[in-house]
């Protein structure tokens, strides 16, 4: 009885650990590969905004039906039908940061993301000259 | 004699205080300082250039016989300040030792006196950008030889202070260009009186110049040769901004001649008035 308990127990257990090891591997949206060229955008000090061309290539394992979109911005968006990859290249011009999403067909679930991020170069301050003995200061 | 020994021993302690200050604050601290950020005036970016241009009525008077007062309708003024060297209209800069109160800097910076002989000096150029052409003021009542007045350059240690508004410069200077080998002091200190969005400010100050340069602008041989001079002034200021980059500005200096320049046969007379009134703009 003890055995029989004890050898239930066990292959419950593997068929736990298969199918947590299976789990999502044939579901649609899993596994899926996002990347984003650049991936930061550097400002100099005297510059307020980005504006460059970024290019984003997604893989999949499997063929899906998605979009890719960046959020807060609707006039972004281009969708595949049954495709296992996919590039997209857009002229960019923007001064926060921006998030990439590839999203289902219907764009009710995120399937992956990335962000595109800016970064400022530090303006570093000095005293001004004082110099009382001029006229004008 | 002894102005020069002190004047002499003054310039070499503070060019051995710049020099110390380069030495041990070079690698420790960088020139720009911690408490500095863009929303303080006292402030300015690091490597950026800033222009600014003044638009109104003034007028500098000319203490030469016959010389033009000179009108002050357009002053332009610009800057640029690196990490340590600096330019600061037709002055520039290498800042040794800043900190949050005093500050040491070897500095260069033009012979003041010329722009009352020649309209067309760069001291006058970006002070005043309108006005007449240029031209030698007409020859004196007495026989004083005609000559030309170069552009020179005073080189040396600065010191400047801030201490609760109250702002003071000492600059002790030699000419370096080669004209005439003389010495100069500056010093200036500054009082604020300011308010909840103008400011006024008050300012003394006094020049000194050795013979060599009063003697360059205003002596000549066999005919008029003087001693050092002590100028002393007072300067008046107020601002008030008034939006969009714009502030509006009121200045006036009065600046006493000492006799050893007044008492020259080419001036007529021991005073320089300046007046600015109008609006400056920051770009």
């Amino acid at each position: 009885m003890r055995f029989s308990l004890r050898s239930r127990a066990a292959r419950c257990t593997a068929i736990l650990i298969t199918a947590l090891l299976t789990a999502g591997m044939g579901e649609p949206g899993s596994g899926i590969q996002l990347e984003l060229r650049p991936r930061v955008c550097t400002l100099a000090a005297n510059e307020k905004q980005c504006s460059t061309t970024v290019h984003a290539d997604w893989h999949s394992p499997r063929e899906e039906s998605l979009c890719l979109v960046i959020l807060g911005r609707a006039d972004v968006e281009r969708c595949w039908e049954h495709y296992s990859q996919g590039t997209y290249s857009i002229e960019l011009v923007f001064s926060d940061d921006l998030l990439f999403e590839l999203k289902d067909s219907r764009l009710d679930t995120v399937l992956a993301s990335k962000a595109l991020r800016i970064i400022r170069e530090a303006i570093r301050y000095r005293h001004r000259r004082r110099d009382p003995w001029n006229i004008f200061q | 004699m002894w102005s020069a020994t002190i004047l002499t021993g003054m310039r070499k302690l503070l060019i051995a205080c710049v020099l110390t200050a380069t030495a041990t604050a070079g690698a420790a601290r960088a020139s720009p300082v911690d408490d500095c950020d863009a929303g303080s005036p006292d402030c300015v970016a690091v490597g950026k250039w800033n222009f600014s241009l003044a638009l109104g009525a003034g007028v500098r008077t000319n203490p030469l016989v016959h010389g033009q007062d000179l009108p002050l309708p357009v002053v332009p003024q610009f800057s640029y300040y690196g990490k340590r060297f600096y330019i600061d209209n037709l002055d520039v800069g290498f800042t040794a030792l800043e900190g949050g109160k005093n500050t040491l800097s070897l500095i260069a910076s033009p012979g003041y006196d010329r722009i009352f002989f020649y309209r067309s000096d760069l001291q006058n150029i970006f002070v005043n950008i309108g006005g007449a052409s240029g031209t030698n003021p007409p020859p004196p009542p007495v026989q004083f030889p005609s000559r030309s007045r170069a552009v020179t350059y005073l080189a040396g240690p600065e010191w400047t202070f801030n201490d609760h508004g109250i702002v003071g410069q000492l600059d002790v200077l030699r000419e370096v260009t080669g004209h005439n080998h003389g010495e100069e002091v500056r010093t200036a200190i500054q009082f604020p009186v300011r308010s909840s969005t103008d400011a006024f400010s008050a300012t003394i100050g006094l020049t000194w110049q050795s013979a060599a340069i009063v003697n360059y602008y205003y002596g000549a041989p066999r005919v008029y040769e003087s001693g050092s001079a002590l100028r002393p002034f007072l300067k008046l200021g107020y601002t008030r901004p008034v939006g969009r980059g714009w502030r509006f500005e009121v200045i006036a200096q009065y600046e006493h001649l000492a006799s050893a320049v007044a008492d020259s046969p080419i001036v007529a007379h021991n005073y320089v008035v300046t007046s600015f009134l109008g609006f400056v703009h920051a770009f």
